[in-house]
């Protein structure tokens, strides 16, 4: 616990809304020393300093991408053990997507078919046969406008093996998986979701950063062309990180 | 006869839930006569994605061709959802404009 005459405070419920996670996550998280509430002197309840959920914050798509690549344990409130988990996530994003200030709201629909298919891509292509921990992380931060999700799946460029045995690297998978429609689970026709996503995403205020294996893909509005680059960490399955 | 998407659900995603809401719909509406339309609503539909419309749409637009009507729409997530099939499937859908 903290004791400071802040200059900005939120109060728990503001805090919890910013973060979207719940008060008692909050209240766990204060007693563990993971993100400490402040007192007002004398009081007992508890505040959060701006400042303190800015860097907290600044640590969620670093949180994700660092399970992405070594796995771990993960914060109940981010992590969708299953697709109806993920769903009903899904529908609390686009709630708080919806009522954040300022957001255009015809950009709300595309926000949550960006993410959905990219996190319902981790659930289809892994199913029976995840190689670590099933599931995805998923996180939102309202305030700095971005999405967040990984998984610890076989990857892209492993699941396009499949049906195109000639690619062999990350870089042909990610570029293949964002430009052409091919299926990881063929026969069944499936594989429009990613290009769905780059077309949101070039057509729209958004930007995106997607990595499996050793490449991450950056993406933004106006983009003709896929920009892909080597990386020093391996993400086994996926990463991806989208600003609204 | 038209049909209104947003009572399948508010986010429509997913292959497996897309296949779910054609068997209901083909076990729940009566048969097409042979010159009607099917026309499809998505008016107060949050999310449309291409998983699901993959599933739903496409296999009713094969099966009855241009009638298959859809009805105009502002949300950004059937437009781009349905300019992504169009292309990935080499077919076009019948607007309503």
């Amino acid at each position: 616990m903290k004791l400071i005459m802040a200059e900005t405070l939120l109060t728990i419920r503001e805090a919890a809304k910013r973060l979207c996670v719940s008060i008692d996550t909050l209240r766990r998280w204060d007693r563990s020393g993971k993100l400490v509430a402040v007192r007002k002197p004398g009081g007992v309840h508890r505040f959060y300093q701006a400042s303190d959920l800015d860097i907290f914050t600044n640590d969620l798509a670093a949180l994700a991408y660092n399970w992405a690549v070594a796995g771990g344990a993960v914060v109940p409130d981010y992590y969708c053990s299953n697709s109806g988990q993920f769903q009903a996530r899904l529908n609390r994003l686009q709630h708080d997507v919806q009522t954040s200030n300022g957001f255009d709201s015809s950009l709300v629909a595309l926000i949550i078919g960006i993410a959905g298919e990219i996190g319902n891509n981790s659930f289809d292509h892994n199913l029976g046969k995840w190689p670590g921990m099933p599931g995805t992380f998923f996180a939102h931060d309202g305030f700095r406008r971005f999405v967040v999700l990984a998984d610890r799946g076989i990857g892209i460029l492993a699941s396009l093996q499949r049906v195109r045995p000639s690619l062999s690297t990350s870089r042909d998978a990610l570029f293949v998986a964002f430009s052409e429609v091919i299926s990881g689970r063929s026969p069944e026709a499936r594989g429009n979701g990613l290009k769905f996503v780059r077309q949101a995403v070039i057509q729209n205020p958004f930007s995106l950063v997607f990595q499996s294996g050793d490449t991450q893909l950056q993406l933004k509005q106006g983009d003709t062309k896929l920009q892909l680059t080597k990386t020093a960490k391996v993400v086994p399955g996926c990463y991806a990180l989208i600003y609204y | 006869m038209r049909i209104q998407l947003y009572k399948f659900g508010n986010i429509l995603l997913s292959r497996e839930s897309g296949r779910e809401a054609l068997l209901a719909f083909q076990s729940t509406f009566p048969p097409l006569k042979k010159t009607e339309s099917l026309e499809i609503d998505f008016d107060d539909l949050g999310t449309l994605t291409p998983s699901w419309a993959d599933e739903f749409l496409t296999p009713l637009a094969r099966e009855i061709g241009p009638r298959l009507v859809l009805l105009p729409s502002k949300n950004l997530s059937v437009t781009t959802t349905i300019d992504v099939l169009e292309k990935s499937n080499k077919m076009r859908f019948n607007w309503n404009e």
